[in-house]
Protein backbone atom coordinates (compact mmCIF):
# COMPACT_ATOMS: atom_id res chain seq x y z
CA UNK A 1 0.00 0.00 0.00
CA UNK A 2 1.27 3.44 -0.94
CA UNK A 3 2.04 5.64 2.07
CA UNK A 4 0.49 9.11 1.94
CA UNK A 5 1.66 10.23 5.38
CA UNK A 6 4.86 9.26 7.11
CA UNK A 7 5.80 10.63 10.53
CA UNK A 8 9.09 9.52 12.07
CA UNK A 9 10.39 10.55 15.47
CA UNK A 10 8.41 13.78 15.48
CA UNK A 11 9.24 16.02 18.41
CA UNK A 12 7.92 19.45 19.22
CA UNK A 13 8.42 21.77 22.18
CA UNK A 14 6.56 24.94 23.06
CA UNK A 15 9.23 26.65 25.12
CA UNK A 16 9.82 24.27 28.02
CA UNK A 17 6.67 22.20 27.31
CA UNK A 18 7.35 19.02 25.38
CA UNK A 19 4.18 18.55 23.35
CA UNK A 20 5.36 15.68 21.12
CA UNK A 21 8.07 13.26 22.12
CA UNK A 22 9.15 11.01 19.27
CA UNK A 23 5.94 10.10 17.47
CA UNK A 24 5.81 7.61 14.60
CA UNK A 25 2.72 7.36 12.43
CA UNK A 26 1.81 6.18 8.94
CA UNK A 27 -1.31 6.60 6.88
CA UNK A 28 -1.67 4.53 3.73
CA UNK A 29 -3.68 5.36 0.63
CA UNK A 30 -7.36 4.80 1.36
CA UNK A 31 -6.68 4.20 5.02
CA UNK A 32 -8.42 6.02 7.89
CA UNK A 33 -6.40 6.56 11.06
CA UNK A 34 -8.03 8.06 14.16
CA UNK A 35 -5.93 9.97 16.65
CA UNK A 36 -7.25 9.64 20.18
CA UNK A 37 -6.06 10.93 23.52
CA UNK A 38 -7.02 13.18 26.38
CA UNK A 39 -6.81 16.99 26.35
CA UNK A 40 -3.24 18.14 25.99
CA UNK A 41 -2.03 14.79 24.60
CA UNK A 42 -0.49 16.49 21.56
CA UNK A 43 -3.10 15.69 18.89
CA UNK A 44 -3.46 19.23 17.56
CA UNK A 45 0.29 19.73 17.68
CA UNK A 46 0.78 16.60 15.56
CA UNK A 47 -1.91 17.75 13.12
CA UNK A 48 -0.25 21.15 12.86
CA UNK A 49 3.08 19.49 12.02
CA UNK A 50 1.42 17.32 9.40
CA UNK A 51 -0.28 20.24 7.63
CA UNK A 52 2.88 22.35 7.72
CA UNK A 53 1.73 24.98 10.22
CA UNK A 54 4.52 24.12 12.68
CA UNK A 55 8.09 22.99 12.03
CA UNK A 56 9.15 19.69 13.61
CA UNK A 57 11.95 20.40 16.07
CA UNK A 58 13.17 16.90 15.36
CA UNK A 59 12.07 14.07 13.14
CA UNK A 60 10.63 13.75 9.69
CA UNK A 61 7.20 14.48 8.27
CA UNK A 62 6.38 13.47 4.70
CA UNK A 63 3.10 13.97 2.86
CA UNK A 64 3.19 11.93 -0.35
CA UNK A 65 6.96 11.99 -0.01
CA UNK A 66 7.16 15.79 0.28
CA UNK A 67 7.78 18.22 3.11
CA UNK A 68 4.45 19.83 4.12
CA UNK A 69 6.29 23.05 4.98
CA UNK A 70 6.75 23.44 1.21
CA UNK A 71 3.67 25.00 -0.37
CA UNK A 72 3.65 22.72 -3.43
CA UNK A 73 3.42 19.59 -1.23
CA UNK A 74 0.22 20.92 0.29
CA UNK A 75 -1.55 20.59 -3.05
CA UNK A 76 -1.96 16.93 -2.08
CA UNK A 77 -3.46 17.89 1.25
CA UNK A 78 -7.04 18.66 2.28
CA UNK A 79 -7.53 20.11 5.74
CA UNK A 80 -10.61 20.60 7.90
CA UNK A 81 -9.76 22.79 10.85
CA UNK A 82 -11.53 22.68 14.14
CA UNK A 83 -12.52 26.33 14.38
CA UNK A 84 -12.26 28.07 11.05
CA UNK A 85 -13.86 31.48 10.59
CA UNK A 86 -14.65 32.54 7.04
CA UNK A 87 -14.21 36.07 5.72
CA UNK A 88 -17.48 37.94 6.17
CA UNK A 89 -17.64 38.97 2.53
CA UNK A 90 -17.16 35.73 0.58
CA UNK A 91 -19.85 33.40 -0.73
CA UNK A 92 -19.93 29.61 -0.58
CA UNK A 93 -19.41 29.13 -4.32
CA UNK A 94 -16.53 31.61 -4.41
CA UNK A 95 -14.80 29.86 -1.54
CA UNK A 96 -14.95 26.44 -3.18
CA UNK A 97 -13.88 27.82 -6.57
CA UNK A 98 -11.05 29.67 -4.85
CA UNK A 99 -9.96 26.48 -3.12
CA UNK A 100 -9.89 24.71 -6.50
CA UNK A 101 -7.70 27.34 -8.13
CA UNK A 102 -5.40 27.56 -5.11
CA UNK A 103 -4.82 23.83 -5.31
CA UNK A 104 -4.13 24.00 -9.03
CA UNK A 105 -7.28 22.35 -10.44
CA UNK A 106 -9.82 23.95 -12.83
CA UNK A 107 -12.63 26.12 -11.45
CA UNK A 108 -15.10 23.66 -12.93
CA UNK A 109 -14.16 21.16 -10.20
CA UNK A 110 -16.22 23.22 -7.76
CA UNK A 111 -19.65 22.33 -9.22
CA UNK A 112 -19.60 18.57 -8.60
CA UNK A 113 -18.18 18.94 -5.07
CA UNK A 114 -20.84 21.51 -4.16
CA UNK A 115 -23.44 19.03 -5.37
CA UNK A 116 -21.78 16.12 -3.54
CA UNK A 117 -22.04 18.06 -0.26
CA UNK A 118 -25.57 19.40 -0.88
CA UNK A 119 -24.27 22.94 -1.08
CA UNK A 120 -25.42 23.84 -4.60
CA UNK A 121 -28.45 25.78 -3.36
CA UNK A 122 -26.29 27.66 -0.89
CA UNK A 123 -23.57 28.60 -3.39
CA UNK A 124 -24.70 32.23 -3.50
CA UNK A 125 -24.90 32.65 0.25
CA UNK A 126 -22.19 34.25 2.36
CA UNK A 127 -20.28 31.62 4.32
CA UNK A 128 -20.74 33.45 7.62
CA UNK A 129 -24.51 33.09 7.22
CA UNK A 130 -24.35 29.28 7.24
CA UNK A 131 -25.28 27.06 10.17
CA UNK A 132 -22.50 25.22 12.00
CA UNK A 133 -23.13 21.96 10.16
CA UNK A 134 -23.30 23.71 6.79
CA UNK A 135 -19.99 25.42 7.50
CA UNK A 136 -18.44 22.08 8.30
CA UNK A 137 -19.68 20.79 4.93
CA UNK A 138 -18.27 23.86 3.23
CA UNK A 139 -14.87 23.22 4.78
CA UNK A 140 -15.03 19.64 3.61
CA UNK A 141 -15.99 20.78 0.10
CA UNK A 142 -12.98 23.10 0.07
CA UNK A 143 -10.76 20.29 1.29
CA UNK A 144 -12.08 17.76 -1.24
CA UNK A 145 -12.29 19.94 -4.36
CA UNK A 146 -8.75 19.15 -5.51
CA UNK A 147 -9.11 15.42 -4.76
CA UNK A 148 -6.38 15.33 -2.09
CA UNK A 149 -4.28 12.24 -1.38
CA UNK A 150 -4.40 12.97 2.35
CA UNK A 151 -7.26 14.47 4.33
CA UNK A 152 -6.49 15.83 7.78
CA UNK A 153 -9.58 16.43 9.89
CA UNK A 154 -9.49 18.01 13.34
CA UNK A 155 -12.66 16.92 15.18
CA UNK A 156 -14.64 17.00 11.93
CA UNK A 157 -17.99 15.79 13.24
CA UNK A 158 -18.16 18.01 16.32
CA UNK A 159 -21.46 19.88 16.12
CA UNK A 160 -23.01 17.67 13.42
CA UNK A 161 -26.36 16.00 13.97
CA UNK A 162 -26.74 12.26 13.53
CA UNK A 163 -27.88 12.42 9.89
CA UNK A 164 -25.13 14.84 8.92
CA UNK A 165 -22.62 12.66 10.71
CA UNK A 166 -23.66 9.55 8.77
CA UNK A 167 -23.61 11.44 5.51
CA UNK A 168 -20.15 12.71 6.40
CA UNK A 169 -18.75 9.21 6.95
CA UNK A 170 -20.41 7.98 3.76
CA UNK A 171 -18.70 10.71 1.76
CA UNK A 172 -15.41 9.92 3.37
CA UNK A 173 -15.82 6.23 2.59
CA UNK A 174 -16.34 7.07 -1.10
CA UNK A 175 -13.17 9.13 -1.15
CA UNK A 176 -11.25 6.43 0.63
CA UNK A 177 -12.25 3.95 -2.03
CA UNK A 178 -10.59 6.28 -4.51
CA UNK A 179 -7.39 6.14 -2.47
CA UNK A 180 -7.57 9.19 -0.22
CA UNK A 181 -5.93 8.59 3.16
CA UNK A 182 -7.53 10.13 6.24
CA UNK A 183 -6.03 11.28 9.53
CA UNK A 184 -8.59 12.52 12.01
CA UNK A 185 -8.63 13.54 15.64
CA UNK A 186 -11.68 12.92 17.73
CA UNK A 187 -12.93 12.57 21.26
CA UNK A 188 -15.72 10.26 20.11
CA UNK A 189 -14.01 6.98 20.79
CA UNK A 190 -16.89 4.76 19.72
CA UNK A 191 -17.31 6.65 16.47
CA UNK A 192 -13.66 6.25 15.64
CA UNK A 193 -13.85 2.52 16.26
CA UNK A 194 -16.67 2.34 13.75
CA UNK A 195 -14.99 4.29 10.95
CA UNK A 196 -11.23 4.01 11.45
CA UNK A 197 -9.02 1.22 10.16
CA UNK A 198 -6.50 2.02 12.83
CA UNK A 199 -6.55 3.92 16.09
CA UNK A 200 -3.50 5.68 17.49
CA UNK A 201 -3.68 6.66 21.15
CA UNK A 202 -1.53 9.63 22.17
CA UNK A 203 -0.74 10.58 25.74
CA UNK A 204 1.75 13.21 26.87
CA UNK A 205 3.20 13.48 23.41
CA UNK A 206 3.88 9.76 22.97
CA UNK A 207 2.12 6.98 21.12
CA UNK A 208 0.68 4.79 23.87
CA UNK A 209 -0.83 2.22 21.56
CA UNK A 210 -1.82 1.74 17.98
CA UNK A 211 -3.70 -0.93 16.09
CA UNK A 212 -7.09 -1.78 14.70
CA UNK A 213 -9.96 -0.96 17.06
CA UNK A 214 -10.45 -4.72 17.60
CA UNK A 215 -6.79 -5.28 18.39
CA UNK A 216 -6.82 -2.51 20.95
CA UNK A 217 -9.88 -3.88 22.65
CA UNK A 218 -8.42 -7.40 22.63
CA UNK A 219 -5.17 -6.29 24.20
CA UNK A 220 -7.06 -4.38 26.81
CA UNK A 221 -9.56 -5.14 29.51
CA UNK A 222 -12.90 -6.32 28.16
CA UNK A 223 -14.78 -5.89 31.44
CA UNK A 224 -14.93 -3.01 33.83
CA UNK A 225 -15.63 -3.65 37.49
CA UNK A 226 -17.08 -0.54 39.08
CA UNK A 227 -17.47 -0.21 42.84
CA UNK A 228 -17.05 1.95 45.92
CA UNK A 229 -14.15 0.61 47.93
CA UNK A 230 -11.93 1.54 50.86
CA UNK A 231 -8.90 -0.06 49.21
CA UNK A 232 -6.11 2.25 48.10
CA UNK A 233 -4.84 2.57 44.55
CA UNK A 234 -1.63 0.60 45.12
CA UNK A 235 -3.55 -2.29 46.61
CA UNK A 236 -6.08 -2.24 43.77
CA UNK A 237 -3.37 -2.30 41.13
CA UNK A 238 -1.87 -5.37 42.78
CA UNK A 239 -5.13 -7.36 42.67
CA UNK A 240 -5.11 -10.35 40.31
CA UNK A 241 -6.17 -9.58 36.76
CA UNK A 242 -6.35 -5.80 37.15
CA UNK A 243 -5.14 -4.06 33.99
CA UNK A 244 -6.18 -0.51 34.74
CA UNK A 245 -7.40 1.54 37.67
CA UNK A 246 -9.37 4.71 37.17
CA UNK A 247 -10.92 6.87 39.85
CA UNK A 248 -14.30 8.38 39.02
CA UNK A 249 -15.71 10.37 41.93
CA UNK A 250 -16.42 7.94 44.77
CA UNK A 251 -16.11 4.96 42.47
CA UNK A 252 -13.17 3.15 40.96
CA UNK A 253 -13.19 1.56 37.53
CA UNK A 254 -11.06 -1.57 37.35
CA UNK A 255 -10.29 -2.86 33.89
CA UNK A 256 -9.81 -6.61 33.66
CA UNK A 257 -10.05 -9.64 31.43
CA UNK A 258 -10.93 -11.95 34.34
CA UNK A 259 -13.78 -10.33 36.23
CA UNK A 260 -14.81 -13.46 38.18
CA UNK A 261 -11.41 -14.01 39.80
CA UNK A 262 -11.07 -10.31 40.53
CA UNK A 263 -14.48 -10.12 42.16
CA UNK A 264 -13.71 -13.03 44.50
CA UNK A 265 -10.57 -11.34 45.81
CA UNK A 266 -12.15 -7.90 45.93
CA UNK A 267 -15.09 -9.08 48.01
CA UNK A 268 -12.78 -10.96 50.36
CA UNK A 269 -10.44 -8.02 50.89
CA UNK A 270 -13.03 -5.25 51.31
CA UNK A 271 -16.09 -6.20 53.32
CA UNK A 272 -17.45 -2.65 52.88
CA UNK A 273 -17.53 -2.94 49.08
CA UNK A 274 -20.63 -1.17 47.71
CA UNK A 275 -22.40 -0.20 44.47
CA UNK A 276 -20.82 -3.09 42.62
CA UNK A 277 -21.32 -3.24 38.84
CA UNK A 278 -19.65 -5.13 36.03
CA UNK A 279 -19.81 -3.68 32.53
CA UNK A 280 -18.35 -4.69 29.24
CA UNK A 281 -15.52 -2.33 28.34
CA UNK A 282 -15.69 -0.60 25.02
CA UNK A 283 -12.89 1.18 23.25
CA UNK A 284 -13.51 4.22 25.42
CA UNK A 285 -12.61 2.26 28.53
CA UNK A 286 -9.65 0.72 26.75
CA UNK A 287 -8.31 4.12 25.82
CA UNK A 288 -8.89 5.52 29.30
CA UNK A 289 -7.02 2.54 30.76
CA UNK A 290 -4.13 3.08 28.37
CA UNK A 291 -3.86 6.75 29.15
CA UNK A 292 -3.94 6.09 32.90
CA UNK A 293 -1.10 3.64 32.56
CA UNK A 294 0.80 5.99 30.26
CA UNK A 295 0.53 8.74 32.83
CA UNK A 296 1.61 6.56 35.74
CA UNK B 1 -0.35 28.61 -11.95
CA UNK B 2 0.77 31.45 -9.69
CA UNK B 3 -0.79 34.17 -11.86
CA UNK B 4 -4.17 32.43 -11.64
CA UNK B 5 -3.82 32.01 -7.90
CA UNK B 6 -2.84 35.65 -7.52
CA UNK B 7 -5.96 36.53 -9.53
CA UNK B 8 -8.17 34.57 -7.14
CA UNK B 9 -6.51 36.06 -4.08
CA UNK B 10 -6.86 39.55 -5.53
CA UNK B 11 -10.51 38.97 -6.47
CA UNK B 12 -11.24 37.81 -2.89
CA UNK B 13 -9.62 40.92 -1.48
CA UNK B 14 -11.40 43.28 -3.87
CA UNK B 15 -14.73 41.62 -3.12
CA UNK B 16 -14.02 42.14 0.54
CA UNK B 17 -13.43 45.82 0.00
CA UNK B 18 -16.36 46.33 -2.38
CA UNK B 19 -18.88 44.37 -0.29
CA UNK B 20 -17.92 45.94 3.00
CA UNK B 21 -16.85 49.41 2.02
CA UNK B 22 -17.40 51.17 5.36
CA UNK B 23 -13.77 51.02 6.50
CA UNK B 24 -12.44 52.06 3.16
CA UNK B 25 -15.03 54.78 2.80
CA UNK B 26 -13.45 56.62 5.69
CA UNK B 27 -9.90 56.13 4.50
CA UNK B 28 -10.92 57.58 1.10
CA UNK B 29 -13.48 60.19 2.04
CA UNK B 30 -11.60 61.68 4.96
CA UNK B 31 -8.44 62.70 3.06
CA UNK B 32 -10.41 63.83 0.00
CA UNK B 33 -12.76 65.96 2.12
CA UNK B 34 -9.80 67.43 3.95
CA UNK B 35 -8.14 68.21 0.66
CA UNK B 36 -11.31 69.81 -0.71
CA UNK B 37 -11.53 72.06 2.33
CA UNK B 38 -7.92 73.22 2.18
CA UNK B 39 -7.84 73.60 -1.57
CA UNK B 40 -10.99 75.71 -1.62
CA UNK B 41 -9.51 77.98 1.07
CA UNK B 42 -5.90 78.28 -0.05
CA UNK B 43 -5.71 76.52 -3.41
CA UNK B 44 -5.17 79.58 -5.55
CA UNK B 45 -2.41 81.12 -3.45
CA UNK B 46 0.92 80.85 -5.21
CA UNK B 47 4.21 79.55 -3.87
CA UNK B 48 7.37 79.21 -5.93
CA UNK B 49 5.61 79.39 -9.28
CA UNK B 50 3.14 76.64 -8.40
CA UNK B 51 -0.39 77.16 -7.14
CA UNK B 52 -0.86 75.94 -3.59
CA UNK B 53 -3.59 73.63 -4.88
CA UNK B 54 -1.09 71.82 -7.07
CA UNK B 55 1.48 71.54 -4.28
CA UNK B 56 -1.18 70.24 -1.94
CA UNK B 57 -1.85 67.46 -4.40
CA UNK B 58 1.53 66.04 -3.43
CA UNK B 59 1.17 66.45 0.35
CA UNK B 60 -2.51 65.52 0.71
CA UNK B 61 -2.04 62.95 -2.05
CA UNK B 62 0.75 61.33 -0.02
CA UNK B 63 -1.48 61.41 3.04
CA UNK B 64 -4.43 59.87 1.19
CA UNK B 65 -2.39 57.06 -0.34
CA UNK B 66 -0.61 56.30 2.92
CA UNK B 67 -3.83 56.21 4.88
CA UNK B 68 -5.34 53.68 2.44
CA UNK B 69 -2.36 51.33 2.29
CA UNK B 70 -1.51 51.70 5.95
CA UNK B 71 -4.99 50.85 7.21
CA UNK B 72 -6.22 48.15 4.85
CA UNK B 73 -3.69 45.32 4.59
CA UNK B 74 -2.91 45.45 8.31
CA UNK B 75 -6.47 45.47 9.57
CA UNK B 76 -7.32 42.78 7.00
CA UNK B 77 -4.51 40.50 8.12
CA UNK B 78 -5.35 41.05 11.79
CA UNK B 79 -8.98 40.11 11.12
CA UNK B 80 -7.99 37.03 9.09
CA UNK B 81 -5.68 35.96 11.86
CA UNK B 82 -8.33 36.38 14.55
CA UNK B 83 -10.97 34.39 12.75
CA UNK B 84 -8.52 31.63 11.81
CA UNK B 85 -8.77 32.32 8.09
CA UNK B 86 -5.06 33.01 7.88
CA UNK B 87 -4.41 29.43 8.99
CA UNK B 88 -6.60 28.20 6.15
CA UNK B 89 -4.35 30.15 3.77
CA UNK B 90 -1.24 28.81 5.46
CA UNK B 91 -2.26 25.19 4.98
CA UNK B 92 -3.28 25.79 1.36
CA UNK B 93 -0.85 25.28 -1.49
CA UNK B 94 -0.48 29.04 -1.96
CA UNK B 95 2.80 30.54 -0.77
CA UNK B 96 1.93 33.12 1.90
CA UNK B 97 3.77 35.83 -0.07
CA UNK B 98 1.18 35.57 -2.85
CA UNK B 99 -1.67 36.04 -0.35
CA UNK B 100 -0.01 39.04 1.26
CA UNK B 101 0.92 40.67 -2.05
CA UNK B 102 -2.72 40.39 -3.10
CA UNK B 103 -3.72 42.22 0.07
CA UNK B 104 -1.32 45.03 -0.74
CA UNK B 105 -2.16 45.25 -4.44
CA UNK B 106 -5.91 45.22 -3.70
CA UNK B 107 -5.59 48.50 -1.83
CA UNK B 108 -3.83 50.24 -4.74
CA UNK B 109 -6.95 50.90 -6.88
CA UNK B 110 -8.42 52.71 -3.91
CA UNK B 111 -5.26 54.68 -3.37
CA UNK B 112 -5.41 55.64 -7.04
CA UNK B 113 -9.07 56.57 -6.56
CA UNK B 114 -8.10 58.96 -3.78
CA UNK B 115 -5.55 60.64 -6.04
CA UNK B 116 -7.97 60.93 -8.97
CA UNK B 117 -10.65 62.41 -6.70
CA UNK B 118 -8.16 64.94 -5.34
CA UNK B 119 -6.95 65.88 -8.81
CA UNK B 120 -10.54 66.36 -9.96
CA UNK B 121 -11.27 68.50 -6.90
CA UNK B 122 -8.25 70.69 -7.59
CA UNK B 123 -9.24 71.02 -11.25
CA UNK B 124 -12.86 71.88 -10.47
CA UNK B 125 -11.85 74.59 -8.03
CA UNK B 126 -9.48 75.99 -10.63
CA UNK B 127 -6.43 75.42 -8.45
CA UNK B 128 -4.69 72.91 -10.70
CA UNK B 129 -1.84 74.03 -12.92
CA UNK B 130 0.31 71.04 -13.75
CA UNK B 131 0.79 69.20 -17.05
CA UNK B 132 -0.74 65.74 -17.36
CA UNK B 133 2.61 63.90 -17.57
CA UNK B 134 3.65 65.45 -14.24
CA UNK B 135 0.34 64.39 -12.70
CA UNK B 136 0.84 60.85 -13.95
CA UNK B 137 4.36 60.81 -12.51
CA UNK B 138 2.97 61.92 -9.15
CA UNK B 139 0.43 59.11 -9.31
CA UNK B 140 3.14 56.57 -10.13
CA UNK B 141 5.54 57.82 -7.46
CA UNK B 142 2.90 57.85 -4.74
CA UNK B 143 1.59 54.38 -5.55
CA UNK B 144 5.09 52.85 -5.74
CA UNK B 145 6.20 54.75 -2.67
CA UNK B 146 3.24 53.33 -0.78
CA UNK B 147 4.96 49.92 -0.55
CA UNK B 148 6.90 50.47 2.69
CA UNK B 149 3.73 51.68 4.38
CA UNK B 150 1.80 48.63 3.23
CA UNK B 151 4.57 46.39 4.63
CA UNK B 152 4.55 48.27 7.92
CA UNK B 153 0.80 47.77 7.98
CA UNK B 154 1.24 44.00 7.59
CA UNK B 155 3.89 43.96 10.31
CA UNK B 156 1.48 45.57 12.76
CA UNK B 157 -1.43 43.40 11.59
CA UNK B 158 0.54 40.26 12.46
CA UNK B 159 1.24 41.52 15.96
CA UNK B 160 -2.06 42.80 17.32
CA UNK B 161 -5.81 42.21 17.09
CA UNK B 162 -8.22 43.98 14.74
CA UNK B 163 -9.31 46.70 17.15
CA UNK B 164 -5.79 47.40 18.34
CA UNK B 165 -4.47 47.37 14.76
CA UNK B 166 -6.79 50.21 13.77
CA UNK B 167 -5.76 52.22 16.82
CA UNK B 168 -2.03 51.56 16.42
CA UNK B 169 -2.08 52.32 12.71
CA UNK B 170 -3.91 55.60 13.29
CA UNK B 171 -1.44 56.45 16.04
CA UNK B 172 1.34 55.99 13.49
CA UNK B 173 -0.46 57.75 10.65
CA UNK B 174 -1.79 60.96 12.14
CA UNK B 175 1.35 62.23 13.93
CA UNK B 176 3.60 61.35 10.98
CA UNK B 177 1.24 63.20 8.66
CA UNK B 178 1.25 66.33 10.82
CA UNK B 179 4.99 66.26 11.47
CA UNK B 180 5.78 65.72 7.79
CA UNK B 181 3.73 68.71 6.70
CA UNK B 182 1.17 66.61 4.86
CA UNK B 183 -1.69 68.72 6.24
CA UNK B 184 -0.14 72.10 6.95
CA UNK B 185 2.92 73.10 4.91
CA UNK B 186 6.16 72.80 6.90
CA UNK B 187 7.00 76.37 5.84
CA UNK B 188 4.36 77.78 8.18
CA UNK B 189 5.11 75.37 11.04
CA UNK B 190 7.71 75.79 13.81
CA UNK B 191 11.23 74.87 12.65
CA UNK B 192 11.21 71.88 14.97
CA UNK B 193 8.73 70.14 12.65
CA UNK B 194 11.08 70.32 9.69
CA UNK B 195 13.91 68.87 11.82
CA UNK B 196 11.81 65.87 12.77
CA UNK B 197 10.26 65.49 9.33
CA UNK B 198 13.60 64.61 7.74
CA UNK B 199 13.53 61.34 9.67
CA UNK B 200 10.05 60.35 8.53
CA UNK B 201 9.38 58.32 5.37
CA UNK B 202 6.04 60.12 5.04
CA UNK B 203 7.93 63.38 4.48
CA UNK B 204 10.20 61.85 1.87
CA UNK B 205 7.27 60.40 -0.06
CA UNK B 206 5.61 63.83 -0.27
CA UNK B 207 8.91 65.44 -1.33
CA UNK B 208 9.47 62.80 -3.96
CA UNK B 209 6.03 63.58 -5.37
CA UNK B 210 6.70 67.32 -5.22
CA UNK B 211 9.95 66.83 -7.10
CA UNK B 212 7.87 65.60 -10.06
CA UNK B 213 6.50 69.15 -10.30
CA UNK B 214 9.54 71.21 -9.39
CA UNK B 215 12.29 69.07 -10.87
CA UNK B 216 14.10 69.22 -7.52
CA UNK B 217 16.65 66.45 -6.83
CA UNK B 218 14.76 63.30 -5.87
CA UNK B 219 17.43 60.64 -5.37
CA UNK B 220 17.86 61.12 -1.62
CA UNK B 221 14.10 60.82 -1.05
CA UNK B 222 13.92 57.69 -3.19
CA UNK B 223 16.82 56.11 -1.30
CA UNK B 224 15.23 56.81 2.08
CA UNK B 225 12.03 55.16 0.86
CA UNK B 226 13.97 52.19 -0.47
CA UNK B 227 15.69 51.79 2.89
CA UNK B 228 12.36 52.06 4.66
CA UNK B 229 10.96 49.36 2.38
CA UNK B 230 13.78 46.98 3.31
CA UNK B 231 13.34 47.64 7.02
CA UNK B 232 9.55 47.33 6.80
CA UNK B 233 9.85 44.07 4.83
CA UNK B 234 12.15 42.66 7.51
CA UNK B 235 9.74 43.78 10.22
CA UNK B 236 6.83 42.17 8.37
CA UNK B 237 8.77 38.90 8.00
CA UNK B 238 9.76 38.80 11.69
CA UNK B 239 6.22 39.69 12.64
CA UNK B 240 4.83 36.90 10.45
CA UNK B 241 7.15 34.35 12.09
CA UNK B 242 5.98 35.54 15.47
CA UNK B 243 2.34 35.11 14.43
CA UNK B 244 3.01 31.70 12.95
CA UNK B 245 4.64 29.96 15.90
N1 LIG C 1 0.83 27.49 21.41
C1 LIG C 1 1.21 26.80 22.51
N2 LIG C 1 2.10 27.31 23.37
C2 LIG C 1 2.48 26.63 24.45
N3 LIG C 1 2.07 25.39 24.76
C3 LIG C 1 1.19 24.81 23.93
C4 LIG C 1 0.70 25.49 22.77
N4 LIG C 1 -0.17 24.67 22.15
C5 LIG C 1 -0.23 23.55 22.88
N5 LIG C 1 0.58 23.62 23.96
C6 LIG C 1 0.79 22.55 24.96
O1 LIG C 1 1.24 21.39 24.28
C7 LIG C 1 0.59 20.23 24.78
C8 LIG C 1 -0.17 19.52 23.67
O2 LIG C 1 -1.24 20.35 23.25
P1 LIG C 1 -2.23 19.98 22.03
O3 LIG C 1 -3.02 21.19 21.74
O4 LIG C 1 -1.43 19.40 20.93
O5 LIG C 1 -3.14 18.85 22.72
P2 LIG C 1 -4.45 18.13 22.13
O6 LIG C 1 -4.17 16.67 22.21
O7 LIG C 1 -4.83 18.69 20.84
O8 LIG C 1 -5.53 18.50 23.24
P3 LIG C 1 -7.14 18.77 23.07
O9 LIG C 1 -7.79 17.42 23.10
O10 LIG C 1 -7.44 19.54 24.32
O11 LIG C 1 -7.36 19.54 21.84
C9 LIG C 1 -0.27 20.72 25.94
O12 LIG C 1 0.45 20.54 27.11
C10 LIG C 1 -0.50 22.18 25.64
O13 LIG C 1 -0.67 22.89 26.85
MG1 LIG D 1 -6.56 19.80 20.10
Amino acid sequence: METVLEVRGARHDYGATRALDGVDLDVGAGECVALLGPNGAGKTTLVNLVVGLLPAKEGRIRVCGGDPRVAATRRRLGVVQQSLGFPTTLKVGELVTGAAVRAGVPRSAAGPVLAELDLTDLAGRRAVKLSGGQRQRLQLAMALVADPRLLVLDEPTAGLDLTARRRFWQLLAQRRERGTGVLLTTHLVEESSAVADRVVVLGRGRVLASGTPDELVARLPDRTVIARTALGRTRLEALPGVVSVRADGEHVHLGTRAPEALLRVLLAEDPGLADLRVESAGLAEAVAGLVERGAA
Amino acid sequence: MNAKVFGVELADELRGIVREPAALFFSIVMPVAFFALFVSLFGKLGSGGLSAGTTMLTTFGAFGVISVVLMNPGIGVAADRERGWLRAKQVSAVPIGVTLSAKVVASLPYAAGVLVAMTATAAITGALDAPVPALLRILGVLLLGALPFALLSLAIGFQVGTGAAAAVLNAVLIPSAVLSGLWMPLEIMPAFFADVARFLPTYHLARLALAQLTGAPALAHALVLLGTTIVAAALAAVSYRHARS
